[in-house]
């Protein structure tokens, strides 16, 4: 599988990029002036306390955050040097371009196959062998192929609980995005189903621009080529992984990635 | 602690431990320092007087449900069923027919002392209401000298006047007899087919009369709507030329036509006439019934259980597919059922959409605030509204209002004769719709609520659109709930009677809402119901005890159909379940 072209010739350096970008739940301020560069083809990770932000910072990206009533944001946001707060911009497509996975799997309650071609589908692709080849493209990036190939008619809800999130990063490949953001997409699993999670990471960077967020920092030091630190709705440091786990510059860092807070 | 039903398989701790007891076990003598238990209070703190309590108001709920079904099954099922024809010989006269009840007659203090032995008593329905004047008498068991069970004793079911019994004289067309006794029998039974087939023949002939003469007809009514005030207006008097001689072309032109089916009509007029059926009653008086007055002639008492099980099929049949007879206490209630059906049929092609629509808006679309909470608490409100106030505002909305308008603007002609300006069905079903409104809303809106917000959230993150969301995301997950509340809504409108009595439900429909004569549906027709016939035969009936049977038979259907329409519904929701939730749940 080679990258688009379109993915080639992008000539801005940054899949994201934000600029003193705050965010506010009501009157909370649950971002603080973040300013934080995200590389093309690599795999980011967002670590920090619970509550630290990193979550919400993860949903600006698609503007998700925008389903939750009285909430906003300042400051700009930008992927592949687009502003996505303007209003011009048309959240079905930004959504497309960037997908995400969810903390729990969920599948919608239809067909393998119907799951898989939801996105498409919405998009207005009706050809049936082009679908199809969606989907198998879709399921053999996720390495869910061979488990559900046979029953690609049957419920999703049928499969087990690994299978469902690796179906939910197979549904987010269908829709040809070039950045996935997953949302500690292992913290409800079991360490094999993690494993495999983690090797689809590890395959998908090939192609995709990757944020993952996670609670697990041996998860983030496995998968991640980037890790950024998180600290009550302000970016403390991001850094290349290994220099994170191994010596960071700032101290509340260390202290987080050793464990002696946290 | 140790409880008591540890310590059976166990030995106390005393035992085995080597230190001092921790506990002494419940079973030990009260020692002097601990205070003794307060088995009362203990009976109180565990509740159980409320578990007894709880648990007998639920073996009531289920004692009501079982009397209330035994007693509708046992006496709704039992009508059809040819009943044992007896002939009691009585001091004031020999009378025939099923006995219907028997109960004892409790003695006064003066007659126990007398040494008298309380005396039994029997119904007896002794049919032949032209003779008696009544259908049903009491007899004190004092009064019976005999009682026996003539094989030959037959129960003719006339159209009018009740059942006759007696027994078969003769059967005879004009003044020849066909046969004589007890073995006219088949010639009774021949002849009462033949009749009744002449009898569906000359209806037909009257239809084709009407339909033919339908130009006729409009022409005299609006001559008919000239006269008076409406005749002195200005041009009047040339409407009324123009009419008379489009009358006399018309007279000219169907007359013929006319003048043959009315001598078809005439002669079998006349052969149904001439063709009669002499009985003798119990009491030796002789009665002649028209042949096509018969519905059907049987002999109880020499049937066979074959025949009698054959006897109540065709019974049941008729009951469900027949017209009423003998003011509704005879016959079937098809009008009835039909209006029942067709009622809730047309209530739910309004209330369905209106509802879902309006609970999509509020659950998806609204925003949340102040306004939106009282609208909810409005639809809410609205389901305990009583349901004779929706029936007033039926009454005075559609009927009269949009009624009047619609008979105003498009039915002058017939003025002042409403067409919509009165009950009908169409109004009553939008009684019925608005009043199951709020029902189908909050169901909706519950089920629109139990969809899974990740699954909300995955839609949106996929690239859809808020609609495309709501259409292909939400339906599988809220269509269960929202089904749910259309069928509850659906069995409360077709139990319900209060707003229909005045918005167009009636004791007798001359014709169904529904048939062969275009437009086909006349949404304007007055219409039968169950639940009021209910009502209408056992309270407004002139002959309570003949219509006893009948209003327990209506009731089980009613209840069957509601029974139905519940089951239905269960079986879809689930079905609709298991086809989106997968095999896995």
């Amino acid at each position: 599988m080679s990258p688009a072209p379109s993915r080639a010739t992008k000539t801005e350096p940054w899949a994201i990029e934000t600029r003193a970008l705050h965010f506010y739940y009501g009157n909370v301020e649950a971002l603080k002036n973040i300013t934080v560069r995200i590389p093309r083809l690599q795999v980011t990770a967002f670590i920090g306390p619970s509550g630290c932000g990193k979550s919400t910072l993860l949903r600006c990206f698609n503007r998700m955050n925008d389903l939750i009533d009285d909430t906003r944001a300042e400051g700009f946001v930008l992927v592949d040097g687009e502003d996505i707060y303007r209003p011009e911009v048309e959240l079905e497509t930004l959504r497309t371009h960037v997908g995400m996975v969810f903390q729990k799997s969920n599948p919608f309650p239809m067909s393998i196959n119907e799951n898989l071609t939801f996105g498409p589908r919405m998009r207005g692709i009706r050809d049936r062998s082009q679908l199809d080849g969606i989907v198998e493209k879709a399921l053999k990036s996720a390495d869910l192929w061979r488990e559900v190939k046979d029953r690609l008619k049957s419920s999703a809800l049928a499969l087990s609980g690994g299978q469902q999130q690796r179906l939910c990063i197979a549904r987010t490949l269908a829709n040809d995005p070039q950045i996935v953001l997953m949302d500690e997409p292992a913290s409800a699993l079991d360490p094999i189903s993690t494993g495999k999670i983690e090797e689809t990471i590890h395959e998908l960077k090939r192609d995709y621009t990757i944020v993952i967020v996670t609670h697990n920092m041996q998860q983030a030091a496995r998968c991640s080529d980037l890790t950024a630190y998180f600290y009550l709705g302000e970016l403390i440091e991001i850094d290349r992984t290994e220099k994170i786990f191994s010596g960071p510059a700032r101290q509340e860092t260390e202290d987080y990635v050793t464990g002696k807070f946290g | 602690m140790v409880s008591s039903s540890v310590q059976a398989f166990e030995p106390p701790i005393r035992t085995t431990s080597n230190g001092p007891p921790v506990l002494p076990p419940p079973a030990a003598p009260p020692g002097a320092a601990r205070p003794r238990r307060n088995r009362w209070r203990d009976f109180l703190r565990q509740g159980v007087p409320a578990v007894w309590f709880t648990g007998m108001m639920a073996c009531w709920i289920v004692l009501l449900l079982i009397g209330m079904v035994t007693l509708i099954l046992t006496q709704g099922m039992g009508h059809f069923w040819p009943a044992t024809q007896v002939q009691v010989q009585t001091n004031s006269g020999v009378f025939l027919g099923p006995i219907r009840d028997r109960e004892e007659v409790p003695v006064d203090d003066a007659s126990r002392e007398a040494g008298e032995e309380p005396a039994g008593r029997i119904l007896l329905k002794i049919g032949n209401r032209d003779v008696h004047g009544l259908d049903f008498r009491w007899f004190d068991g004092a009064d019976i000298r005999s009682e026996t069970q003539p094989v030959h004793a037959v129960v003719v079911e006339r159209r009018e006047y009740g059942d006759l019994h007696g027994y078969l004289q003769r059967v005879q067309v004009g003044e020849e007899i066909l046969g004589e006794g007890p073995a006219a029998w088949d010639v009774l039974q021949r002849e009462i087919r033949l009749a009744n087939r002449q009898r569906r023949a000359l209806h037909q002939l009257e239809v084709r009369y009407e339909s033919i003469r339908q130009p006729l007809t409009r022409l005299e009514r609006e001559l008919e709507n000239l006269t008076g005030a409406r005749g002195r207006q200005p041009g009047a008097a040339e409407r009324r030329a123009v009419l008379e001689r489009r009358r006399a072309i018309e007279t000219a032109r169907l007359e013929s036509q006319l003048n043959e089916i009315d001598a078809a009509r005439t002669a079998l007029h006349e052969q149904l006439a001439a063709r009669t059926a002499v009985f003798i009653t119990a009491d030796e008086r002789e009665r002649t019934v028209q042949l096509d007055g018969i519905v059907r002639a049987y002999r109880p008492n020499r049937m066979s259980t074959p025949q009698k099980i054959a006897h109540y099929g065709a019974k049941v049949r008729e009951f469900l597919f027949a017209q009423p007879r003998e003011s509704n206490t005879e016959g079937g209630i098809w009008p009835a059922l039909f209006g029942t059906v067709m009622m809730v049929l047309l209530m739910t092609v309004a209330v369905v959409p209106l509802g879902v629509i309006a609970a999509l808006y509020l659950h998806e679309y609204a925003k949340q605030g102040p306004i939106l909470r009282a609208v909810r608490l409005a639809v809410n409100n609205l389901a305990g509204v009583p349901s004779i106030v929706f029936g007033m505002f039926g009454l005075a909305f559609f009927v009269y209002g949009v009624g009047g308008v619609l008979d105003r603007s498009f039915f002058g002609g017939a003025l002042p004769n409403p067409t919509y300006g009165t009950g009908g069905i169409l109004w009553a079903s939008m009684t019925l719709a608005l009043l199951t409104l709020p029902v189908v809303i909050v169901a909706t809106e519950e089920g629109l609520a139990a969809v899974p917000r990740a699954n909300r959230e995955a839609s949106l993150a996929l690239g859809a659109t808020q609609w495309q969301t709501l259409r292909h995301v939400v339906p599988p997950n809220a269509l269960p709930g929202i089904l749910t509340g259309l069928i509850l809504a659906v069995s409360r409108g077709a139990g319900e009677v209060a707003p229909l009595m005045i918005t167009g439900v009636v004791k007798l429909a001359p014709a169904l809402p529904l048939d062969g004569t275009f437009p086909f549906l006349h949404l304007e027709r007055k219409f039968m119901h169950l639940g009021f016939h209910i009502y209408d035969v056992s309270m407004q009936s002139p002959n309570v005890e003949a219509a006893k049977p009948m209003v327990y038979t209506t009731t089980l259907l009613l209840l069957l159909l509601v029974v139905a329409l519940n089951t239905t519904a269960i079986v879809v929701r689930n079905k609709m379940r298991r086809r989106y939730r997968g095999a896995a749940l």
